[in-house]
């Protein structure tokens, strides 16, 4: 009888552990975190890695975790956050005022010019991605 | 001023963003952690299209690409 895809558990590939993608995605890291912002180098390398990811993700080739079928009210708290961060990015973006009244990237760059930075930036850039792919 | 507001501003979303999760994390917890939340979104489905599935790798992409490409 064929099972409902969420009730079923494949065997974790070889290569699906972290003492393998862990390594991968911090050589990936350290890669993109030497490329200089807009070169082409830096934009095909982003491109790249996620179209790579998303490609995976899109498929069927990796295993994904069960999903929740319903979230609880309590899901409703994660709107805040969300919330104070959209309004301020938004008002930032609007009045572009610069280093007066700065949006979150105007903040970040100068942190992500420093390449160890960078490379910490890109691995969870990656790590997240690959949660989001197996999800 | 404003500089200060902005900066405040972000950093209370980002420490909201990681109580959230601490407290999701907790045994038992009524909220869902951020995972569970983008695996929810994920499951939606327009006919055989994964809406959810493209929204989320396609905000996350560029993401990536507007902090690390730019």
């Amino acid at each position: 009888m064929e099972q409902p895809r969420d009730l079923t558990v494949e065997a974790p590939r070889a290569w699906d552990r972290p003492v393998v993608t862990v390594p991968v995605l911090a050589c990936l890291s350290l890669v993109g975190g030497q490329l200089p912002s807009f070169s082409a180098q830096a934009n095909l390398w982003t491109l790249g890695t996620g179209g790579a990811l998303i490609w995976l993700g899109l498929g069927n080739r990796v295993p994904r975790r069960p999903a929740p079928v319903r979230l609880g009210r309590g899901a409703v708290w994660w709107v805040l956050p969300v919330a104070v961060f959209g309004v301020l990015e938004g008002a930032t973006f609007a009045l572009s005022a610069g280093d007066e009244f700065p949006t979150f990237s105007r903040l970040a760059d100068p942190f992500l010019e420093d390449e160890l930075v960078r490379s910490a930036a890109w691995f969870g850039w990656l790590a997240a991605f690959w949660g989001l792919v197996r999800r | 001023m404003m500089r200060a507001i902005a900066i405040a501003g972000f950093l209370t979303a980002l420490l909201l963003l990681a109580v959230l999760e601490w407290l999701a994390r907790r045994p038992g917890s009524r909220v869902p952690s951020l995972a569970e939340v983008c695996a929810y979104v994920m499951r939606y489905e327009v006919g055989p299209v994964p809406v959810g599935r493209i929204g989320v790798f396609g905000f996350w992409w560029w993401l990536g690409w507007h902090f690390l490409a730019r």
